[in-house]
């Protein structure tokens, strides 16, 4: 885990001894996205002279004689850089500082070099990008990083959505563990504190084969900082407030290591959140408050060969979902999206009551690594416990206080793998992955559970191959897995139903990258994954929360509901191809990155609307999941220009059609094309304090290709004459059309104070400055009510 | 302890994890208490035999749908008093969750009746119901905690010529919002059913 980078430096130049000192030496420090690393330290002459990067990177020593200086370059979360400088006239030099932690390692082939994952496409939010999205979500920070969104359902939840697709086909790796948990629906939200994470990379081609056939989409990374290897105290503390839902954050650890024994860290870390009622522009978003409550330790032991890393965490949130949601018939739902403000909007208030959700989720890593010369064996164990429960209205105020649905979920996985190089240029990766895991009803929800029960199996092997030959580096995988589920469930008569099915099936990647220069990479990957259909999937029956609608499974008998045989249901298994280019440009001023893709999806698995069904309650419309081909064909770009040491104007943009190709029609929940402009000023550090501003202007466009309307009111009135014009008119559809285009303005300020062994940071942000009210295509909520409205953030963030 | 003991350690103990996944005992079936399935309508009027309409729906949020039974053939120029009766089959005969009714009348300052016909069947009230404006006439017969009109019980005279329509019933379930102006549009709905009506 120590391996150090020398980035050897080769410039002409002669000593010219008894010259005056008068030679400056100065130069940037940057991520790997090209973002300035603001804070990092740059020592110089065996820790004679020490500089801190200041807010746009940017270092200088001045008064140098010539000779020979050891420079060392260094940064939390990120792997440190040692060189030797030759100084004979001023010199500049820009370095770029590479992520470090174990779960990143473990997607490169070789950390030894200095690409990370060298041929794949990736992104990523890191230092202070990352620092400024702080108290947010998980998947609200990934909006931040171009072909990234989310889908949401309310102001609290955040499913992110990779290149148009979401849920079970966008891997998750909390700190090297796929996450586990009640993933198939929009409105579950990864159980993930943020604030662990000191950088998180989103890696949009399929380069995850290690991990997994299954992330059709692509992979989110989040990764801890690498724990302190030195004696000594750590930490940080972060206090976050915000108007729009009266939020508080704090959020803080603890760390440190050991005199008596080098190479041993710990860090102790906490985060408490808590939320009222979201404001839109106009009204109050009533039922929209969370809260949260996470915390997680860490411990490691280093050796230059060995390690051992043991990680527990718990997450536990509840949240509220707009009251005026609750709809169940089709008339119900006519009335909320006629209505605004929405049903039962009530003053502000931090009670969260029906509907919620209540979510705890454990994870316990140990992680061991052995090195031994040319080889580098992995082993990794992981335990999740998943709890999610969802408390509705119900018949009686008994009801209500229980969950109308409640699962366990708990996994465990095994990981194991071996890395060897045969040589610098040629390196390969094998390993096995095995995963178990149970799910089962909570007890005492008085429902027919939505999911049945199962036990799910999984085995799989793979081989990763990379080499590199001058300007080319080429990556080749191949992956095979097992996977069995054995399901017990309710069908909708409550009777016991048994199910077991096998899958198998392969999958491989090949990618490549080329220098182009010194200034400029093409990258190149080509990847078919596959995926399973999920049990939501194959077993759903009846409504669940904020769905107004019942959803039934592929394996539901359209005519008697009775549970079919997998083999005899016709339900296959989704296949995706995806073909990713990337183009990337890095100048001293300049860096722009582009990437086009085209994922095309078989037997892509979707809820298509079929018909309505007339219960005692009223009418509701039925969704059937489908199959069809998909595709996914989209541009992401990413430019950061610096105009000059103060200003940096950064662009970015997504662009995405998608079409349900079978049917020869739009697909729903697909994000807009959108864009962002934003400029920053960093001050010039005076003395140990700097600032900057920022302004950034997002327009998100109206998703022109989404399906045809068909209105909770028409399907109602069709039905009094017994027309049921769900059937009548095929294709997908939509109750409500998209909303129209529109610009958000946000505003940012921020100061820091760098004092002997601590900083300050503060930090004052406006979101939606003028109060806009809008509605977001992807927020589930944009039937009933407009988005939020207004909010300022002030952040206080202490690091010693 | 040596990196390589203690990953086979972990191998062995991970391994030991994954087998000790024996097979569990079947899942016991829930109680499900929420769903109307039978849903009866009584006319009784104040002379000759009792009128009974039903509603079923014998799965719930299942595939299948409901059964109207009807029309609900009323007498002209007769007083009736229709008494509504809502039970789940889902649940056992036993259970207090069959009996629906009760439920509702318990939870009467959360749950509202709201009623609708056509052609002006009936001499009182008169109009056409609630549905389509709180205000209108309807002449319930029982009242909830905070003395506001609930619906298990209502009576009606119909006109004295014949006369064919339909009859709407809806059930609103509007917890913290009833009052003396909500509408039938406000909460949700535990109960919408439309029968034809003919008064001879």
């Amino acid at each position: 885990m120590k391996h150090i980078i020398i980035i050897l430096l080769f410039f002409k130049c002669t000593s010219l001894w008894g010259q005056p000192c008068e030679y400056t030496f100065s130069g940037r420090v940057m991520d790997e996205r090209g973002e300035p690393l603001a804070g990092a330290t740059v020592s110089f002459g065996k820790g004679q002279r020490g500089e801190i990067a200041d807010e746009n990177g940017f270092f200088q020593f001045n008064k140098l004689c010539s000779g020979k200086y050891q420079i060392e370059v260094r940064f939390v979360g990120f792997k440190k850089i040692s060189s030797s400088v030759k100084i004979s006239a001023n010199k500049v030099w820009n370095v770029t500082l590479q992520s470090d932690s174990t779960a990143l390692n473990e997607v490169v082939i070789s950390e030894k070099h200095i690409d990370l994952a060298a041929t794949s496409t990736y992104s990523s939010i890191s230092g202070k990008a990352l620092e400024e999205t702080l108290g947010k979500s998980l998947g609200e920070s990934l909006r931040e990083i171009p072909g990234v969104n989310t889908i949401q359902t309310g102001p609290a939840i955040f499913k992110p959505v990779i290149h148009g697709v979401h849920s079970q086909r966008v891997l998750i790796l909390n700190n090297g563990i796929r996450q586990e948990g009640q993933n198939w629906g929009a409105e579950h939200a990864p159980e993930v504190d943020q604030f662990i994470a000191s950088n998180i990379i989103v890696i949009k081609d399929a380069a995850a084969i290690k991990y997994g056939a299954d992330a059709l989409g692509g992979v989110v990374l989040v990764n801890p900082a690498k724990l302190p290897t030195e004696a000594g105290l750590g930490g940080q503390i972060h206090v976050i407030g915000a108007t729009n839902n009266g939020s508080g954050v704090l959020s803080g650890y603890l760390e440190g290591g050991l005199k008596k024994l080098p190479g041993f860290g710990w860090r102790a870390q906490g985060t408490i959140k808590k939320a009222g009622d979201s404001r839109a522009a106009n009204y109050v978003l009533s039922n929209t408050g969370f809260e949260e409550q996470n915390f997680s330790i860490a411990t490691a032991y280093h050796t230059e060969k060995k390690g051992i890393d043991i990680f527990y965490s718990h997450f536990n949130t509840s949240i509220g979902i707009l009251r005026g949601t609750a709809v169940a018939t089709a008339e119900d739902l006519a009335n909320a999206l006629e209505r605004e403000p929405p049903q039962y909007t009530t003053a502000f208030t931090y009670e969260i009551k029906q509907p919620r959700q209540s979510v705890q989720h454990d994870l316990l890593k140990v992680n061991a690594h052995l090195a031994e010369g040319k080889n580098e064996f992995r082993l990794q164990y992981g335990f999740q416990n998943n709890r999610r429960r969802e408390f509705d209205f119900r018949l009686g105020a008994a009801l209500s206080d229980i969950p109308a649905l409640g699962f366990q979920l708990q996994t465990h996985t095994l990981d194991a793998d071996w890395e060897l190089s045969h040589s610098a240029k040629f390196q390969s990766c094998w390993g096995v992955n095995i995963l178990y895991q149970s799910n089962s009803k909570i007890d005492g929800t008085q429902t027919i559970p939505f999911i049945p029960n199962f036990e799910h199996y999984t085995a799989g092997v793979f081989a990763v191959e990379k080499l590199t030959l001058n300007d080319w580096v080429v990556e080749l995988g191949l992956r095979y897995d097992f996977k069995k589920y054995d399901v017990i469930g309710f069908n909708f008569q409550n009777r016991l139903y048994r199910s077991n099915i096998d899958f198998q099936n392969f999958s491989g990647t090949f990618s490549a990258k080329r220098k182009i220069r010194n200034s400029a990479s093409l990258t190149t990957s080509l990847s078919n994954a596959w995926r399973p259909p999920n049990m939501a999937e194959l077993y759903s029956l009846g409504t669940h929360q904020s769905a107004a609608a019942i959803e039934y499974g592929l394996l539901l008998d359209e005519k008697t509901s009775e549970v079919k045989e997998y083999a005899a249901s016709g339900a296959k298994v989704e296949k995706a191809f995806k073909w990713v280019v990337g183009y990337k440009i890095e100048k001293q001023k300049f860096t722009t990155e582009l990437t086009g893709y085209i994922n095309y999806i078989f037997d892509f698995i979707y809820l298509r609307p079929r018909g309505v069904t007339e219960g005692l309650r009223g009418i509701f419309p039925y969704f059937r999941y489908t199959q069809t081909d998909a595709s996914f064909v989209g541009l992401d770009l990413f430019s950061v220009y610096q105009l000059n040491r103060q200003l940096v104007l950064t662009g970015k943009a997504s662009l995405l059609r998608a079409t349900d190709e079978t049917q020869n029609d739009y697909l729903i929940f697909i994000p807009s094309n959108r864009a962002d402009v934003g400029l920053r000023y960093h001050s010039k550090p005076i003395k140990k304090f700097s600032w900057n501003a920022e302004t950034k202007i997002r327009w998100v466009g109206m998703q022109n290709r989404a399906p045809q309307v068909i209105t909770p009111r028409e399907i109602i009135e069709a039905q009094k004459q017994g027309i049921d014009i769900i059937a009548q008119r095929p294709g997908n559809f939509d109750f409500a059309a998209a909303p129209n285009n529109y610009f958000l303005l946000s505003l940012g300020l921020g100061a820091t104070w760098k004092l002997e062994k601590s900083k300050w940071d503060i930090r004052l942000s406006c979101d939606n400055l003028t109060n806009e009210a809008y509605r977001e295509y992807t927020n589930r909520l944009r039937y009933f009510a407009d988005d939020v409205g207004r909010n300022i953030t002030l952040g206080i963030h202490f690091s010693f | 302890m040596k990196p390589l003991r203690l990953i086979c350690l972990m191998l062995v103990a991970g391994s030991l994890l994954f087998l000790s996944s024996c097979k569990k005992d079947d899942p016991q079936p829930e109680n499900i208490p929420e769903a109307i399935t039978t849903a009866t309508f009584t006319f009784t009027p104040t002379t000759g035999a009792p009128v009974i309409v039903t509603a079923i729906d014998s799965d719930g949020d299942g595939p299948k749908d409901r059964v109207l039974s009807g029309p609900i053939n009323l007498v002209k120029n007769m007083p009736y008093t229709l008494t509504i009766t809502l039970i789940n089959e889902l649940a056992k005969p036993t259970d207090p969750e069959f009996n629906v009714t009760e439920e509702v009348e318990e939870e009467g300052d959360e749950h509202m009746f709201f009623f609708a016909w056509t052609n002006n069947a009936f001499f009182n009230p008169t109009g056409n119901g609630n549905v389509d404006n709180r205000s209108d006439a309807v002449n319930y017969g029982d009242k909830d905690a905070n003395n506001l009109p609930l619906g298990l019980q209502t009576t009606w005279t119909t006109i004295d010529i014949s006369s064919s329509g339909t009859f709407t019933v809806k059930l609103k379930h509007q917890p913290g919002l009833k009052s003396a102006t909500t509408t039938s549009s406000d909460g949700e709905s535990d109960l919408d059913v439309t029968f034809n009506l003919n008064v001879n």
